[in-house]
């Protein structure tokens, strides 16, 4: 179990392990469990009022710049990682730690503009 | 974890020659300043803040791009080559900037040619309040200063990667802006939509490319492509392709047939100001990342790619010319004009020698500034409901306004060709350095699509000439100064490039004669 | 063949089975979270070929972000949950040959261009964040510093698209502007 594939495979049978308790446990269940159905027991469960109409409904385009601002960041965050790694070791140092603020200070940017436009504040 | 290996590997920090790159820097300085202007400038403000910063800053680029003449170097680690031809097209697209900002500029309230509020839904309440308002989206200055920020970088990017990131950031605030007309606003989101998703397309085309000739060569510098390209034996299928599909992100960019079916719907929808903008700035950008990657990367297989840009510039020149014909608004015409010009540049562009190179860059310069002229005069044929954009309502508009009327008839002559104009000389360097380069046929179908597309543009002088002007007909609203100044810069420079061209002609060969830099 | 190169050709077929139902389910929904499996298996792809960080980006950005982003969208139109009938057009069949046509001639072009070629993966791996950092920071900073813009662009743009801009207290809406925008030759 070393080396490059035999510490992904720690990995691989690991997540196997969680699929196979949680999947064994849905399992288990519907095999032990009584099944008496009724269309009552089959409708949604809304706190225990009647559910009212589809469990759709069109949502405003605000939120979508929220999911957006989560891709710019998750992006921006990505770049951490290798610069991380990097930035301490001999022959980076100031400029590197330099470059990747340049980077973020870019970002902040969009994030000032973002927030004098409102967009931050839950309407 | 492996810092012995990184140790070893990084000795000292990048270089980045920020002289070389000032033209650049400005701009996206610019682009980050409109960005701050937007967020901390009361909105009252904004426009007045924008407008001059914009204007500004793009002289300071012109000026950072001609103090860099004579160099050749290849700056940033590599990833940018600073040259001759890419200074020349720099300082075009720089200059082509700024008068398409003169055109962004202009906003008297009721000519503004941009939205009030983009987020407002065409046609409600929302809408209307913002109008009474007097608003408008100022957002569109930043967009437009990262498009030209980007086109800068595409003919300079010496490697595919820079390349591919300068294409988006190019295209990227383009797709936007095309959606933020004023008028027609359904029809501008429509222009808008179609050029996201087919730009989309080609950009995943390029970089499908990218990977190939990547596999193909171990590389994605210029310069390294051609080595490996000079010492290949035997199989090319991966390079083949992967130039293929290079060659159809960047031919989409500048609308060559047939990759061209968006260039009329985006022309026509989107607002005349950035329609001037992409008219221009963006073909010589995408002419000159084309050049770069013909002639640099993939200039020792020239004999695989010439034909088949035989073929792309045959179909552009000839679909452009005829189908311009049927076309009856002048957005869309000046579309399908642009279309056919892509195929009288790529005429120049297969020549490969210096001469070739040199003809493609003044012509760029004489239709970008001879283009955004045009638009301007777009800009100033008005109704009730905004710009009159068919050509019925142009009729006997030379009676009403013969000024107007007689320079635009002016720029189409140029488009025509007609001696004594930018066009003639423009089409006459290409032309020869085609037959120099040994393309004859391929000069006698320029010259018979010249034939067919000075047909149409004839037709709209007549139209405007010698029909009876409509009695509710548009009206020619009196030019501002920004856009009677963008009107006469084009005129100035479609005039002097046609009677007195030698001093630009020596320029553009002058700053062919170093090629580009490996 | 190792036991990488088995779970490497079962991967590519979890890949290309859950990208057809993508592309054929009629459940909207369903499509987004088939591209999670097709995001994830390629994912795992990149990891065998020893791409780590490439492998892990895939995970963070597109499992996680883009498909968020693409539910997001879903949400944003009358889609309706549940099985949709439209989705397919008449134009079916000129997908299905285009998509045919597009996949054999990318197949062939592979085949033909790498044979039998084979790299050995080296030990340790080629790909991890450490070298990813060597060459970002070292070689393809300007890139990596255009990269921020284009986020930034990406980021305006979709704000400007999105969102009107609340009126402050104090600017009230019927106020005209009194100055006219100026041009820098305007004196």
């Amino acid at each position: 179990m070393d080396g490059y594939f035999g510490s992904y495979l720690v990995v691989a049978l690991l997540a196997g392990l969680g699929v196979a308790v949680v999947g064994g446990a849905f399992t288990a269940g519907r095999l032990l469990r009584a099944q008496r159905p009724t269309p009552e027991k089959l409708i949604t469960y809304e706190c225990g009022v009647d559910p009212v109409g589809e469990g759709w409904a069109q949502s405003y385009v605000r939120y979508y710049v929220f999911a957006y601002l989560y891709v710019v960041f998750a992006v921006d965050a990505v770049f951490l990682f290798p610069w991380a790694t990097v930035f301490a070791a001999p022959g980076y140092g100031a400029v590197t730690l330099v470059e990747m603020f340049v980077f973020l200070g870019i970002i902040a940017v969009g994030l000032l503009y973002a927030w004098k436009k409102g967009v931050l504040t839950w309407v | 974890m492996n810092s012995q290996l990184l140790a070893q590997s990084a000795v000292q920090a990048p270089h980045i020659e920020y002289g070389q790159l000032a033209p650049m820097l400005i701009v996206f300085g610019l682009a980050i300043a409109g960005v701050l202007v937007e967020a901390f400038v009361p909105r009252r403000a904004r426009s007045a803040v924008h407008a001059p910063l914009t204007l500004v800053g793009l002289a300071a680029a012109f000026v950072a791009t001609v103090l860099q003449a004579g160099t050749h170097h290849v700056a940033a680690e590599g990833a940018v080559g600073v040259d001759g031809p890419t200074l020349f097209i720099q300082g075009t697209i720089i200059a082509l900037a700024f008068v398409s900002s003169l055109l962004i500029a202009e906003r008297r309230p009721d000519t503004s040619a941009f939205v009030s509020d983009a987020a407002s839904v065409p046609g409600t309440q929302e809408e209307r309040e913002s109008l009474v308002a007097g608003d408008v989206q100022t957002e569109v200055y930043p967009l437009t200063m990262f498009a030209v920020g980007g086109m800068l970088l595409f003919p300079a990017a010496n490697d595919l990667l820079t390349m591919f990131v300068a294409l988006e950031v190019l295209s990227l605030p383009l797709y936007v802006l095309c959606g933020l007309a004023r008028r027609r606003r359904l029809l501008s989101q429509e222009a808008a939509v179609k050029y996201f998703l087919l730009g989309a397309f080609s950009s995943a085309f390029f970089l499908y490319g990218i990977a190939m000739v990547y596999g193909f060569a171990g590389s994605i510098r210029l310069s390294e492509i051609a080595l490996a390209v000079s010492h290949s034996g035997g199989n090319e299928t991966l390079l083949l392709l992967g130039l293929a599909l290079l060659g159809m992100g960047l031919l989409f960019k500048l609308g060559a047939v047939p990759f061209h079916s968006w260039k009329p719907d985006v022309y026509q929808g989107a607002p005349t100001p950035i329609t001037a903008l992409m008219g221009s700035c963006t073909v010589v950008a995408a002419f000159g990342a084309l050049l770069r990657v013909l002639y640099v990367g993939f200039g020792g297989m020239q004999w695989d790619w010439r034909p088949f840009m035989w073929g792309i510039a045959i179909l552009t020149m000839v679909i452009g010319a005829i189908v311009a014909i049927t076309q009856a608004d002048v957005k869309r015409m000046l579309a399908y004009s642009s279309i056919a010009h892509a195929g009288f540049v790529l005429t120049g562009v297969i020549a490969s020698s210096s001469q070739g190179l040199s003809s493609t860059l003044f012509y760029l310069v004489a239709y970008g500034f001879t283009t955004v002229g045009a638009f301007a005069i777009v800009t100033l044929v008005r109704d009730a409901a905004g710009e009159a954009n068919h050509l019925s309502r142009w009729a006997g508009l030379g009676r009403r306004s013969p000024l107007v009327a007689g320079i635009f008839a002016f720029f189409l002559l140029a488009f025509a060709g007609i001696p004594l104009t930018s066009g003639f000389t423009g089409k006459f360097a290409v032309f020869a350095a085609a037959v120099a380069g040994g393309a004859t046929p391929l000069v006698i179908v320029g010259v018979l699509s010249s034939a067919v597309a000075a047909f149409f543009y004839v037709r709209v002088i007549v139209v405007m000439f010698f029909s009876d002007p409509n009695p509710d007909g548009p009206t020619v609203a009196a030019p501002s100064l920004l856009t009677g100044a963008a009107v006469a810069v084009g005129v100035a420079v479609t005039l002097v490039l046609g009677v007195l061209p030698q001093p630009a002609l020596d320029l553009a060969a002058n700053a062919a004669a170093g090629l580009f830099v490996r | 063949m190792t036991p990488a190169d088995v779970v490497f050709l079962f991967l590519g077929a979890v890949t290309l089975g859950s990208a057809v139902l993508v592309v054929t389910t009629r459940q909207l929904v369903h499509a987004a979270l088939w591209l999670v499996v097709t995001f994830g298996a390629l994912a795992a792809s990149y990891l065998l070929l020893t791409a780590e960080f490439v492998a892990w980006v895939q995970v963070l950005i597109y499992v996680g972000a883009v498909v968020v982003l693409l539910l997001f969208g879903i949400m944003l139109t009358r889609a309706p949950i549940g099985r949709s009938e439209g989705l397919d057009s008449a134009n079916r069949p000129v997908a299905i040959a285009v998509a045919a046509a597009t996949a054999a001639l990318l197949v062939t072009v592979v085949v033909a261009g790498f044979r039998e070629a084979y790299v050995e993966l080296g030990d340790p791996p080629a790909g991890t964040s450490g070298q990813m950092g060597a060459s970002i920071f070292r070689t393809w900073v300007l890139p990596f510093e255009v990269l921020s813009l284009l986020l930034l662009a990406a980021l305006i743009g979709a704000i400007v698209l999105s969102r009107r801009e609340i009126q402050p207290p104090g600017e009230s809406s019927d106020e005209r502007p009194t100055e006219r925008p100026t041009g820098p030759g305007r004196g």
